[in-house]
């Protein structure tokens, strides 16, 4: 790839939108496709305040479904932010604010009257390091259905577990061991896990926090492969800071810089063509 | 005396820090040395200083009978043949005489000659301790400076000499428990001599007046330690059923519910309960609490005793509050958030992570402070002291009045008594159950804690 060493000035795009009132109109707007003409998930004038510091700044994207779209940038750029905030994680932190609109087919999760018990529900998230719960592999699983009510018999209870842990690719391993603990289990075991328990409770949306960074390279694969095949039905959106992940499991990418969503685009568009010269610069390992 | 030796010791060892120190530096000049000169310094310090502190030390702990015995050398005949408990007194005097608490008119002139005896022996005695003592200061010193050479191992000797230290410092409070231990099994096998074993662990009756005068009637004395233990565990539980709840829900609400700014008030507030000294919480328990629970139980047509369990145990559950909330709040907090926001990220509710992901994971460090606290509970003496009462009945009913074994172990124990009637031996029998039950409370919650850590490492 042919490197400028000169900054290039950020390309407008057509679809952006306007800057919304009392925002920064130095600052670079996104460029690429941020907006999408179908979406499920879409969000706008994001921003978030720790306390007095700012987080994110006017962040606005839309989500389409059946497809992944990874999330990159420089350490503390506002990523793990960005992400807490579509199921309202950020809310659980006593300091952080959150304003701005986003909606979920349609309808905006921050409106008061939203159950943020159900929406959590509807869209799950997994973690960057895999955090079982100290019980056994199988009340792992049935922990999302159990308190959202989904089963009640007991062999109900074993399905979603066994259909979760086969589309998490676990039940093979573990179907002879569902009562031992889900902390015995080996990193890429647990985070399998995780996923598994995630997808229990059939959420439409799945965030993923860097879900790989604590797995070797093998289980890393596993996780991919997984991911290729939970996109078929489901809304994916993942953080991650390898680059070579970002391409091979996502169909979009999002860039973001000191709380800015820099750019956005279709993976491909982004890694070979980057629009902005902060994501040229980032892509090719000159920073971050 | 001793002071001034302590300080020559101490600047001697700093003299010789300087001087190995010194030469190490010397010589690295030429070659490079295995240890670096302060490792040098330092040995050479501590080879002087040990040895002569030792000296030092030994002769404290011998000072005082082998005065005496040098003393009582010296005599007269007549003291020698009055007998070891009029001898006892006479040297009585003489210490009285040495500390001034009389003067040499108010004794017999005889003391007065001892006490000179007694004073000159102890000067000879410290001034041969302190030239010894300087002796083996500079035979340590020289020996130690004339190992320094640059292959010289001084940084792993310095190492050495620093865990053996350390390791007598633990020492000292292993051996304390142990040398408890002893001293209690040992009375406790005196009184085991004199009533049955099977007789005080399974006796039901507890009446430890034995007659002082043989011709004295109806008081053989009965030491069966259930209804003693029975009190202790029904006070002890009262204090539980009391304490664990409210502990805990407090201690949920600081880990997981309060704001910074609230748990900084509370947090303080809840440890002062712990600062409360028991005597405190003992007349509350007996002037406020045990009338009130009297006069309320009347009013509701109840018989309640004076110095009901139930008063006990309450105030005694109020001052364990602390003890539980406290762990249980570190336990908690212990609990990786991460665990919290994968609950949360499912979809549970606040209570629903707390109840079934947070309790669950931190439960062992919970059971054990539970633990820790029944032992506290078990063996609080001020309380049951003041607040329940002396008889020893035999009962679960918490308004009647039950005694328990700290108790027991003060009555026994407190006024003149000879120390070989069954009567104030029965109380090392009773400190013996104590501690046994302490001791095994405390190594269970250790071992919960111990497995409640791996989980998480
Ligand atoms: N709980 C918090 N309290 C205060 N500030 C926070 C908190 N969490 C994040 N921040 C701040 O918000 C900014 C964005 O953090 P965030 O965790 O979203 O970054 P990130 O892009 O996920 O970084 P990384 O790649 O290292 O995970 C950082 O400057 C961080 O210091
Ligand atoms: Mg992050």
């Amino acid at each position: 790839m042919f490197l400028s060493f000169i900054s290039r000035q950020p390309v407008k795009n057509t679809t952006a939108k306007k800057p919304s009132p009392g925002t920064d109109p130095a600052r670079p707007a996104t460029a690429g496709e941020p907006l999408l003409e179908k979406s499920r998930l879409s969000c706008r004038h994001l921003d978030v305040f720790y306390g007095a510091k700012q987080a994110l700044h006017d962040i606005s994207i839309d989500f389409s479904g059946n497809q992944v779209t990874s999330l990159i940038g420089p350490s503390g750029c506002g990523k793990s932010t960005f992400l807490r905030c579509l199921n309202r994680m950020n809310e659980t932190i006593d300091i952080c604010r959150v304003s701005g609109e986003i909606k979920l087919d349609g309808e905006d999760i921050n409106r008061p009257e939203v159950d943020v018990v159900l929406l959590r529900a509807r869209v799950g998230m997994v973690f960057q390091k895999p955090n079982p719960f100290p019980k056994s592999i199988r009340e792992n699983v049935a922990y999302g259905p159990r308190i959202h009510g989904l089963a009640r018999h007991r062999d109900e209870i074993d399905m979603i577990v066994e259909t979760s842990l086969t589309r998490a690719g676990l039940w093979d391993e573990v179907k002879d061991r569902l009562d031992e603990p889900g902390t015995g289990l080996s990193g890429g075991q647990q985070q399998r896990l995780c996923i598994a328990r995630t997808i229990a409770v059939s959420p439409e949306v799945i965030l993923m926090d860097e879900p790989c960074s604590a797995l070797d390279p093998i289980a890393t694969a596993r996780i991919e492969d997984l991911i290729g095949e939970l996109k078929e039905n489901f809304t994916i959106i993942i953080v991650t800071h390898s680059m070579q992940q970002a391409s091979r499991v996502s169909q979009r990418t999002a860039f973001f810089h000191l709380g800015h969503l820099v750019e956005v685009g279709s993976t491909e568009a982004v890694f070979t063509t980057p629009r902005h010269h902060l994501t040229e610069e980032y892509i090719t390992g000159r920073f971050g | 005396m001793i002071t001034t030796i302590f300080g020559g010791l101490l600047l001697a060892a700093a003299a010789a820090y300087i001087t190995g120190r010194g030469k190490a530096r010397r010589l690295s000049d030429q070659e490079k040395l295995h240890s670096r000169p302060v490792y040098h310094g330092a040995w050479t310090g501590l080879a002087g200083l040990l040895p002569a502190l030792l000296l030092v030390c030994t002769w404290m702990a011998v000072e005082g009978p082998v005065v005496m015995r040098l003393t009582a050398a010296g005599l007269p005949e007549s003291i020698g043949r009055m007998g070891p408990a009029a001898t006892g007194l006479f040297f009585n005097d003489v210490r009285n005489l040495l500390t001034g608490a009389v003067g040499p008119g108010q004794v017999r002139p005889e003391a007065v000659a001892a006490a000179a005896a007694w004073r000159h022996y102890l000067r000879l005695g410290r001034s041969l301790l302190a030239g010894f003592a300087a002796l083996a200061m500079a035979a340590g010193w020289g020996f130690a400076i004339c190992r320094i050479k640059p292959s010289f191992p001084a940084r792993d000797r310095v190492e050495r000499i620093i865990r053996v230290i350390l390791f007598l410092a633990a020492g000292v409070a292993v051996l304390t428990t142990v040398g408890i231990l002893f001293s209690v099994l040992f009375e406790a096998l005196h009184f085991f001599a004199k009533v049955p074993f099977s007789d005080f662990l399974f006796g039901l009756k507890w009446s430890p007046q034995t007659a002082i005068r043989s011709d004295q009637v109806g008081s053989s004395g009965a030491f069966g330690m259930i209804p003693v233990f029975a009190g202790t565990m029904l006070i002890a539980g009262i204090a539980m059923l009391v304490a664990v709840p409210l502990g805990l829900l407090s201690a949920i609400y600081l880990a997981e519910y309060a704001r910074p700014r609230v748990r900084t008030v509370i947090k303080p507030l809840l440890e002062i309960l712990a600062g409360i000294p028991t005597v405190v919480y003992g007349f509350f328990a007996a002037l406020t609490v045990a009338p009130m629970i009297r006069d309320l139980g009347a009013s509701l047509g109840l018989d309640v005793a004076s110095e009901s369990a139930l008063a006990t145990g309450l105030v005694m559950g109020i001052m364990i509050i602390p003890f539980i909330s406290s762990l249980a709040d570190d336990v908690i907090s212990a609990v990786p958030r991460s665990l919290r926001e994968g609950s949360l990220g499912l979809g549970a509710t606040r209570s629903e992570t707390i109840r079934r992901v947070v309790i669950p994971a931190a439960l062992p460090g919970i059971v054990s402070g539970i633990l820790l606290a029944v032992s506290r509970a078990v063996g609080e003496t001020m309380i049951v002291v003041m607040a329940a009462g002396l008889s020893a009945n035999l009962t679960a009913n918490p308004l009647k009045a039950v005694t328990t074994v700290t108790v027991q172990i003060v009555t026994l124990l407190v006024g003149d008594q000879e120390f070989d009637s069954p009567k104030t031996l029965a109380a090392f029998a009773l400190g013996l159950v104590l501690f046994v039950i302490t001791l095994a409370l405390n190594v269970i919650a250790l071992q919960v804690v111990k497995k409640y850590r791996e989980q998480y490492d």
